[in-house]
């Protein structure tokens, strides 16, 4: 009996210090708290990309925090501007890692920059959530720490807008134009399956981001007598194409991606009322920004933020992109349970599937899968108003190895 | 008032005081000691920071030395990081070898963009150089089969021997010891025949053309050099990075160097270096105060160009001397 109690007592006080010792080895975990870093572009002129997208996050943290925070724990976070610049984000990422010592990362709004700090962040382990950044040069090929297009994979994108014109609008024939570069690439190869599945056949376009004169390339296309035109380029391409399709008398509905143009004001100034008759704007939040659906996380923001909310120029268009990784990164925490480790959020991040309320669709991760989001909404826009349409289109896009 | 070319030429060798010394070998001490006493981060910095001094070395020889006009600096650093992570990948040379061989095609389009320049003087030189800077951004970014175009292009790790170069800690030594070396070959270049040229054909192409120096090659040959020296910098970059985006090469970095230079102190090494050290940490220093940093940032450069148009250096000596004679 006494030897049995001995043995217990021993059993337990080296399971204590085995417990001890491996929470100290968990960087940024404390009884008290979590440490985590946030980055994005909080000065020059990608700012707006990241500031707002940034606070949101940090707002969403304050609520958990306020609501009690996670197994007992308040998240604390510390701020680092990468200026959506490789180099400066890369340097942001060491800090927070080796001179903050947080226990995970949760930034980038910028997918050039972000993928520049993939191979330290796999070297070192570090669990990684993106914010708004696509980044998916550095979620594909997956890689066990790194998590993110929480906004939208350029893999989805195309394959969304080909579900949307073959269910809503019936297009059998669709024109399909994108850019000549790797975005170009990704979103056409993830747009191949809706089409096949959906019966569509895609007459592809590819097009130089900087190009002047897009005659050519929408007379081969309207030649091909498309049910509907899918414009999957920036706004510089986008707009010089709805103003041709309107000047050469094209009535069908033209269909514009979520990278298509950050103010549709200023499309509007561009390309005129009278071009945007059949017009539809491909919407990667469950409603357009500042609508009823999306209010209480501008109300949040106002309550949050006051000073900046009386800004005529905020919030930001992408502020509430902040909200889904924050919450992502929450939900891990609470899953890993009360001794969280790096390794049980990444396992609860792997098989993360939940509705965010801010996104059209699900975010899902999955064994192969680190794009977030798949899915989008269209919104129907004449120049003045904006009609969400019913339904959520979601890319059927996979990852496969090569 | 002002010198002749040719006592301009020739005032490269300055003799070191005492305190000078004494600081230098401070610093050098500091530097060789880093690591064991800071973290990943900070050596992260300084890598970077070392980058920049030689790539300021590299504008130094055409500007500083020169008094050539350059706008293409990114560009030259931009063929140096492809060429040699490309000839580290493609046919597994030996990263020195890679870095050199980055040097070379950079030196290579130097030469090609200095024989160009010499139809072109001031402000046409630097609008012709800022287009070629931009033309080679738009390569980077589409020439999909060499440099994986807008994707970036993943930098294989440096290896030398059986080391694998995996972290900044491990690069440190070997990007320290190649600024070092780009130093003694800067200051080399500055006290040979040809620095001498150089500085001769800054101050005056007819009294250097006079005293036997041939100008067209001498013009030529500093674009080369510097554009080679920019290129080698390139290279230094893969052995801590792993990863390079065109959007990096593009007219800011360019600016950022010229701004370092000027800062330093236009036609010191002494400057170029320390403009380097002193903008790069100012830049990262900045980084903690992100809505003040372009106020900040702008207003230090003002109060250089008013208070130190000579620059950092000349301006530190100026009130030593000051400090020194009781005035």
């Amino acid at each position: 009996m006494k030897t049995n109690g001995i043995v217990r007592g021993l059993t337990l006080a080296g399971g204590l210090l085995m417990g001890l010792a491996a929470g100290a080895q968990e960087p940024g975990v404390t009884d008290k708290a979590i440490k985590i870093g946030i980055f994005g572009p909080l000065s020059g002129q990608n700012m707006a990309y990241g500031f707002d997208v940034v606070n949101a996050a940090k707002m969403y943290y304050d609520k958990i925090n306020k609501d009690g925070g996670i197994h007992g724990r308040k998240i604390e976070y510390v701020v680092e501007d990468d200026r959506c610049n490789a180099n400066d984000l890369v340097a942001a990422v060491k800090k927070l890692v080796e001179q903050e010592n947080v226990f995970m990362l949760n930034g980038g709004s910028c997918s050039a920059a972000v993928v520049a700090a993939k191979d330290y962040i796999v070297r070192n382990k570090v669990p990684y959530l993106m914010l708004n950044a696509s980044g998916d040069g550095a979620l594909f090929p997956p890689t066990d720490y790194i998590f993110g297009a929480f906004s939208i994979s350029q893999y989805a994108v195309g394959g969304a807008m080909v579900e949307f014109a073959a269910k809503s609008l019936g297009a059998k024939t669709v024109a399909y134009i994108n850019h000549d570069d790797a975005y170009g690439a990704w979103n056409l190869e993830g747009s191949k399956k809706d089409a096949e599945v959906n019966g569509v056949k895609l007459v592809v376009e590819s097009v130089n981001p900087t190009i002047n004169d897009v005659t050519a390339p929408f007379l081969k296309l309207r030649a091909a007598n498309p049910d509907a035109i899918l414009l999957v380029t920036y706004a510089r391409p986008a707009a010089l194409l709805i103003k041709k399709a309107a000047e050469l008398g094209f009535n069908k509905p033209i269909i514009l991606s979520v990278t298509g143009t950050a103010s549709l004001n200023q499309l509007v100034g561009n390309v005129g009322k009278d071009a945007l008759k059949n017009f539809y704007t491909q919407e990667v939040m469950i409603d357009s920004p500042g609508g009823d659906k999306l209010k209480p996380i501008y109300d949040m923001y106002k309550a949050a933020y006051p000073d900046l909310a009386a800004k005529p120029d905020h919030p930001q268009t992408y502020m509430p992109y902040g909200i889904p990784p924050a919450m992502s990164l929450v939900k891990a925490l609470q899953d890993a349970g009360p001794n969280p480790t790096r390794e049980k959020v990444l396992a609860a991040l792997k098989t993360q599937d939940f509705d965010s309320g801010v996104m059209a669709g699900r975010l899902q991760f999955g064994p192969q899968q680190r794009a977030a989001n798949r899915s989008t909404i269209f919104i129907k826009y004449d120049g003045t108003t904006m009609a969400p349409l019913p339904g959520v289109f979601t890319s059927r896009w996979t990852y496969e190895a090569k | 008032m002002s010198s002749s070319p040719l006592a301009s030429a020739t005032s490269g060798k300055r003799v070191l005081s005492g305190p000078a010394i004494a600081g230098l070998a401070l610093a050098a001490l500091l530097a060789v000691a880093l690591p064991a006493f800071t973290t990943g981060y900070v050596i992260y910095i300084a890598n970077l920071l070392l980058v920049f001094v030689v790539l300021c070395l590299g504008l130094h020889v055409v500007i500083g030395e020169n008094g050539q006009f350059s706008m293409a600096h990114a560009a030259f650093y931009g063929i140096g990081i492809y060429a040699s992570a490309l000839a580290n990948r493609a046919v597994d040379l030996p990263y020195p070898f890679a870095m050199l061989f980055g040097a070379l095609v950079a030196g290579i389009v130097g030469l090609f963009i200095g024989a160009l320049a010499l139809r072109m003087r001031d402000i046409y030189l630097a609008l012709a150089t800022f287009a070629f800077g931009e033309a080679m951004q738009w390569v980077f970014a589409n020439w999909d089969s060499v440099t994986n175009g807008p994707n970036g292009l993943r930098i294989s790790p440096a290896r030398f021997g059986p080391l694998e170069i995996l972290s900044d800690k491990q690069a440190y030594p070997f990007v320290l010891f190649f600024c070092l070396l780009m130093i003694g070959v800067t200051v080399a270049i500055s006290r040979s025949r040809l620095g001498r040229s150089f500085r001769a054909v800054r101050e005056s192409e007819v009294a250097a053309m006079a005293m036997g120096i041939d100008v067209r090659r001498t013009r030529v040959v500093a674009f080369g050099l510097s554009a080679a020296i920019a290129g080698f910098a390139g290279g230094m970059f893969g052995l801590f990075q792993t990863f390079i985006h065109p959007d990096s090469l593009g007219f800011q970095t360019t600016i950022l160097v010229l701004t370092m230079v000027v800062v330093g102190g236009l036609g010191s090494i002494a400057g170029a270096i320390g403009g380097a050290i002193v903008f790069g940490l100012i830049s990262e220093v900045l980084r903690q105060a992100p809505q003040y940093q372009e106020i900040i940032y702008g207003g230090i450069l003002i109060l250089f160009m008013m208070y130190a148009p000579r620059g950092l250096f000349v301006f530190i000596g100026d009130r030593i001397r000051e400090v020194r004679h009781g005035r």
